[in-house]
């Protein structure tokens, strides 16, 4: 792919997810309930959901393919193709936006040259706005992968894209 | 001025380790539980229980309001089949950010009132849903489950008795109609969030066909303190009508000093909350509108607000919701054509695509929106959006989420419609221009 990132070819769970796996079905009396479960641990391995994922969840959930797709078209957060290794996802809703969204969207443009939906070509960071993610009051917010950094300004941003892009 | 607030589910936020389970204990976590089922147990039968909270007058804090005694009394008391508990943390409403608090910084508050609970309705088995984006909030909640089990709380008879709950977490991925019970439920059954026809009710017909009770966070969060301090204490609490009885947890943000959740009594008067609670306006601005309930309760006007008490009837009076308590304050630099905009774009990524008049219905929404943000609004397109209503809400729709479109953009440009207005290109090749922006 011209942003370097690989196509996933062939999948199972890692030895983690396995267990992880394991360990849910134990929980919940029907094995369909685990389809979302099953397709977070895969985006845990490997970033997002592939079609050879898809069939994989739908064996090991006893589900047909085309329940799992559909399930992963309906979610947002299923990446439906690879990001990058840092998700950059801005809240652009009422109350981040009244406390100047924007111009962290302008600030992540204007430094990584991506717009919305993109992935940079060293396959570093990946750029979406996103709907409300509850941090309001702590406007306004990004959430890069699995944590919120609230009361966001361009500065500090430009400054935490600076530090991961030295990891 | 602080001492508006009452600080009862959120007593322990800001101590040190307010998440952990010492804490909690602490401050008399579990001595509810403890009551029920050990020091008390005559008293507390399981329809003593439901009877509390039904006298409490507690009203479900996700939103929507329903006496959640009452809802509890659905669950057939016959039924061979087992019953289930959801609790609703799939905190999505715009404007929202009251249970992230309870499950980041004090968990125990609602898994205690979840054993309760269950115990009340003779579940054994209750579900957290938690919206995928809340990872730290699900990792907490996941260290509180454990630690509940390894103290006894949770398990197999719990304190020696006959009692036993079990939770479990189940991690949304990213769609707000699943805060709607019956999407959640079929969310937890690993299909799309599609909201279901009722009835059945989940009450009869919920998670695995069987009977299900959905509350959120906060509701279950009041309940261990009704049952320790009583149901009379509780419907106290507040200091407007009785039928919303207890003290609300509002998410205030917008154009405030001092943003973010507060615990106060129901029934104050909004403008008491914005002033003394929140610091007013930002930069000595002043109040144009407020958005008082999360962005799918329609917007009040400064002058609406300054009239508006908020509890549940006291919104209605001012023919607005009281909603999930997300007050959103705009100031007079707003641009509500933009605001509108932002809503509807929101409905639009937001909607499940089940119901037709809901699919369509919210992107021509949007697409009016977008006209007016770009300067190229027609004559007739604000009249055209305000008879959606009739094809998009009262019933036209599985669940209410139409509605919820109309009551959230309708009223911004009723109210505001000059500044929709100032946005309308009269010129010969407008439809060009249109057409053009697709």
């Amino acid at each position: 792919m011209s942003n370097g990132l690989q196509e996933v070819t062939e999948y199972s769970f890692s030895k983690k997810s396995d267990e992880r796996f394991k360990e849910l079905e134990k929980k919940f009396p029907e094995k369909n309930s685990l389809v979302l479960w099953a397709l977070h641990l895969v985006q845990e391995d490997i970033g997002y959901v592939p079609e050879v994922a898809m069939e994989y969840v739908a064996q090991k959930t006893g589900v047909s393919k085309s329940w799992v797709s559909g399930v992963v078209t309906f979610y947002s957060m299923y990446n439906k193709k690879p990001v990058g290794k840092y998700h950059l996802q801005v809240c652009h809703n009422v109350s981040c936006w009244l406390n100047g969204s924007d111009k962290l969207e302008e600030a992540i443009k204007r430094k990584l040259n991506i717009e919305h939906g993109e992935t940079t070509n060293d396959g570093k960071f990946t750029f979406s706005h996103v709907e409300c993610l509850a941090s309001c009051g702590t406007s306004p917010v990004v959430q890069v992968n699995n944590d919120y950094h609230e009361k966001m300004t361009p500065e500090k941003l430009e400054e935490l894209i600076d530090e991961l892009k030295q990891k | 001025m602080a001492d508006l607030e009452k600080r009862i589910l959120l007593q322990d936020v800001g101590k040190p380790n307010s998440h952990s389970i010492d804490v909690y204990e602490e401050s008399g976590g579990y001595t509810a539980l403890k009551k029920i089922l050990i020091e008390d147990n005559k008293k507390w039968t399981p329809g003593a229980i439901i009877e509390e909270v039904k006298a409490s007058n507690l009203r479900g804090r996700g939103g929507a309001g329903f006496p959640t005694g009452l809802k509890w009394s659905f669950i057939p008391k016959d039924s061979p089949k087992p019953k289930y508990l959801i609790c609703n943390a799939d905190e999505g409403e715009p404007g929202t950010f009251k249970d992230r608090v309870l499950l980041e910084d004090t968990p125990h508050g609602f898994i205690e009132g979840m054993i309760i609970a269950g115990i009340a309705l003779d579940s054994k088995q209750g579900y957290i849903y938690i919206r995928g984006e809340f990872y730290k909030p699900w990792e907490r909640v996941e260290q509180a489950i454990k630690e509940a089990y390894e103290k006894g709380y949770l398990g197999d008879n719990i304190f020696g008795t006959q009692h036993s709950f079990h939770l479990a977490t189940y991690r949304g991925a990213g769609a707000y109609i699943c805060g709607e019970e019956t999407a959640l439920i079929e969310s937890i059954e690993g299909k799309r969030g599609h909201p279901r026809l009722k009835p059945p009710f989940p009450a009869v017909e919920g998670l695995y066909k069987c009977p299900t009770v959905v509350n959120n966070v906060e509701t279950y969060a009041a309940v261990p303190h009704i049952i320790n301090n009583g149901a009379k204490w509780y419907s106290s609490l507040s200091v407007g009508s009785e039928k919303s009885g207890g003290t609300k947890l509002f998410s205030i943000s917008g154009h405030v000093n001092n943003p973010g959740v507060f615990e106060v009594p129901l029934g104050l008067p909004m403008i008491d909350i914005i002033e003394k609670v929140c610091g007013g306006i930002k930069n000595g601005n002043k109040l144009k509108a407020v958005i008082p309930g999360g962005s799918s309760t329609p917007i009040l006007t400064a002058e609406e607000a300054s009239k508006a008490i908020m509890d549940y009837e006291g919104m209605a009076a001012v023919g607005t919701f009281l909603g999930s308590g997300a007050v959103i304050v705009l100031d007079e630099t707003t641009d509500m054509v933009e605001l509108a905009y932002r809503v509807a774009y929101f409905y639009e990524h937001e909607s499940c695509g089940q119901c037709t008049p809901c699919r369509e219905g919210t992107k021509w929404v949007k697409d009016i929106m977008k006209r007016f943000k770009d300067g190229i609004g027609q004559e007739n397109d604000l009249d055209t959006l305000c008879d959606f209503s009739q094809y998009m809400a009262n019933g036209a729709t599985v669940c209410p989420f139409g509605d919820a479109v109309m009551m959230a953009v309708v009223p911004i440009v009723q109210k505001f419609r000059s500044e929709f207005e100032a946005r309308i290109d009269n010129s010969e090749d407008v439809q060009h221009k249109v057409s053009a922006a697709g």
